[in-house]
């Protein structure tokens, strides 16, 4: 019952704080850029920087494959520029491209070097074989399965390989896998600050609040439990968690996704990053001497949400860190049919590693809450 | 009621001792005050007894309870008032009382009785945000009567207040005390102490100097001097005469006699002279 009473009292305080009014305003921040800024479906138009350095008719024969793709048919110069140099290139838009072919080899290593492109290739032609042959210039940071795609589709005779495809019969084990706009595809990583993220900081400072105005010192006289105030904080970041996130998820998925499993995520993850948030607080006696811990921890939490965007960055020791089983476990909820078995064991381990670091906070708080 | 052996305690566990050695009992029903400057260790004695702070070394019995080992239902039998407030800005002064009464596995007071008690019975729906200090402190002072407390630990109850709310707080100690409340006080103010305390300690530098009633220290460390002032011949005459001395008692007893008396004042030592006397220095 004590636990109870410092709930309700906890709900109070904190929908008269500050803190309440910044997970809310951070909700209707996101609500509002999901809906009004990013479209159901975003484009995305890949640049690819190409040197042909190949016989007149083999270049104009090259040249004419993609213009059969060309939006416009035909070819639009360009200026483009690295450093100090400035130099003039054939543009062709194809449906998901921008294909610029560069008159110079060293030009186009320029470009790539500096802007980055998907694809930054020198092309030859090998007469004595009469094929073209592809020298890729990459940026280091791609995935093997790109590097592996590049190898097969130059190594292998690709009539051969499309007719070995179309003998392979694949099943889809579940047909019925629903597909996500890229405005829905944003939300497990914003979710995930939302949730367990934010609440790490908040709670924090909720402590910290309380030992300013030696609050805590009036509780710890009274035959209250340290994990009862504690557990009484951990329910109070849960709870404007669930409210703030099952409003975000309503707003931008409907009635789509799976809200039973949302709830259970949501309740175990809020509870994983409240439990560390009060252990990371329990090594400190003030806000500003635990900042520096807490970011440091929130910035390494939000390398997953990095890679989610980006499919061909996803590091091995990426999974070593929590936010990613959150990230996709949101993304299985949202589908609304997706692989709940994974959102359940998720939500296994964050109840059981925030239950740890729940102990862990107890009886650091035992010692140091006073001090 | 509270019993402590050879307890000492150092912050940083460097061997620098903030308390060394500390030994005393209070009975149950007394009030003991705990005298002594800023940073004489009154604050690490008190919260190592309320739990606030853990017991390093010695052997410490608080209302019965180990305090090497302390349970939660020990604080059925204790409250504290803390000389700093700490209310719940955010809460009003009935809903502060309302929240800690439900803390406790014991029959606990009123809010409102516990607010008429302290002078803010019509104060009680507001926001201890907008309290003045003084105010604060009284909402702190009632809250430690919360749950009827057998042991009271009161952290500079008058400190702040103004002098009509001082007495006041000193007869609700009084008032308290009467029904067989020990009360612990820790102060610097010896006029309080002098005036509410059964016994007091000396306490500086981490060490009790000395413990002893009010009255034995004044008549072991006051001067046993009367000094009366009477009109003689139309003027006005001011002497000091020695209590023990038969030639001075007789003249006094001539004055009594024969004059008319304007003034007369025993001159016993107070606490604060008697402090300084025995520990070689300052309250403040």
């Amino acid at each position: 019952m004590k636990l109870w009473y410092s709930f309700l009292k906890e709900l109070k305080l904190s929908s008269k704080s500050f803190y309440f009014y910044v997970e809310v305003v951070m909700a209707a921040i996101i609500i509002l850029v999901l809906l009004v800024f990013i479209p159901e479906q975003i484009t995305i138009i890949q640049k690819e920087y190409i040197n042909l350095d190949m016989p007149d008719n083999v270049k104009a024969s090259f040249i004419d494959t993609i213009l059969e793709e060309e939006l416009d048919g035909k070819a639009e110069e360009v200026e483009l520029e690295y450093g100090d140099t400035v130099i003039m290139a054939d543009l062709y838009e194809v449906d998901d491209s921008e294909i610029y072919i560069i008159e110079n080899r060293e030009d186009m290593i320029g470009l790539t070097k500096v802007d980055r492109p998907m694809i930054g290739a020198y092309l030859t032609f090998d007469e004595s074989k009469g094929e073209i042959l592809y020298e890729y210039y990459l940026q280091g940071y791609e995935s093997d399965r790109l590097k592996n795609l590049y190898r097969i589709i130059h190594n292998e005779d690709l009539t051969e390989m499309a007719a070995i495809a179309e003998t392979v019969e694949v099943k889809a084990l579940n047909s019925g896998y629903n597909t996500l706009n890229s405005r829905e595809i944003a939300l497990p990583s914003l979710l995930t600050f939302n949730g367990s993220l934010m609440g790490m900081f908040i709670i924090a400072a909720y402590i910290f609040l309380d030992k300013q105005e030696g609050i805590i010192m009036a509780y710890a006289v009274t035959a209250s439990k340290v994990w009862e105030y504690l557990m009484s904080k951990v329910l109070v970041m849960t709870s404007v968690t669930l409210i703030t996130t099952l409003a975000i998820t309503l707003a931008v998925r409907g009635t789509k996704a799976n809200y039973l499993m949302l709830v259970v995520l949501l309740i175990t993850s809020s509870f994983f990053g409240s439990s560390l948030g009060l252990w990371i607080s329990s090594f400190y006696d003030n806000m500003t001497k635990a900042f520096a811990a807490i970011y440091t921890a929130v910035m390494l939490f939000m390398l997953p949400a990095i890679a989610y965007f980006i499919p061909g960055w996803e590091p091995f020791w990426m999974k070593f860190i929590p936010t990613y089983y959150t990230i996709q476990g949101f993304k299985e909820i949202i589908i609304g049919n997706g692989d709940m078995n994974f959102v359940a064991l998720a939500s296994l381990g964050f109840l059981v590693a925030g239950t740890l670091f729940f102990f862990a906070s107890n009886y650091r708080f035992k010692k140091t809450l006073t001090t | 009621m509270i019993k402590v052996n050879g307890l000492c305690h150092s912050y940083n566990k460097d061997g620098k001792y903030a308390v060394k050695d500390v030994s005393f009992e209070v009975a149950e029903g007394e009030v003991f005050g705990f005298l002594g400057p800023s940073g004489a260790g009154k604050s690490t004695t008190q919260n190592i007894l309320t739990g606030l702070l853990q017991l390093q070394e010695g052997q410490v019995t608080v209302a019965g309870y180990d305090a090497k080992h302390i349970k939660n239902e020990m604080f059925n039998q204790i409250g504290m008032s803390f000389e700093q407030s700490n209310v719940y800005s955010k809460m009003t002064a009935k809903e502060n009382l309302e929240f800690y009464r439900k803390l406790f596995d014991v029959e606990t007071r009123d809010p409102q009785e516990l607010l008429d008690l302290v002078g803010l019975g019509d104060k009680g729906n507001i926001l201890t945000g907008e309290f003045s200090k003084g105010m604060k402190h009284r909402l702190t002072f009632a809250r430690s009567m919360i749950n009827n407390p057998k042991l009271w630990f009161l952290d500079e109850p008058t400190t702040g207040l103004d002098p009509s709310i001082a007495a006041d707080i000193k007869d609700i100690i009084r008032l308290e005390n009467n029904k067989g409340v020990t009360v612990f006080l820790t102060t610097h103010n010896m006029y309080i102490a002098d005036e509410l305390c059964d016994r007091v300690a000396f306490i500086v530098d981490g060490d009790i100097k000395l413990i002893d009633s009010p009255k034995n220290l004044k008549l072991q460390y006051g001067d046993k001097l009367v000094e009366v002032e009477y009109i003689k011949e139309g003027e006005t005459v001011l002497e000091s005469l020695s209590t023990i001395d038969i030639k001075d008692k007789k003249h006094l007893m001539n004055i009594i006699e024969h004059y008319d008396i304007q003034t007369m004042h025993t001159k016993e030592a107070t606490l604060e002279e008697i402090f300084i006397k025995v520990t070689g220095r300052g309250l403040i």
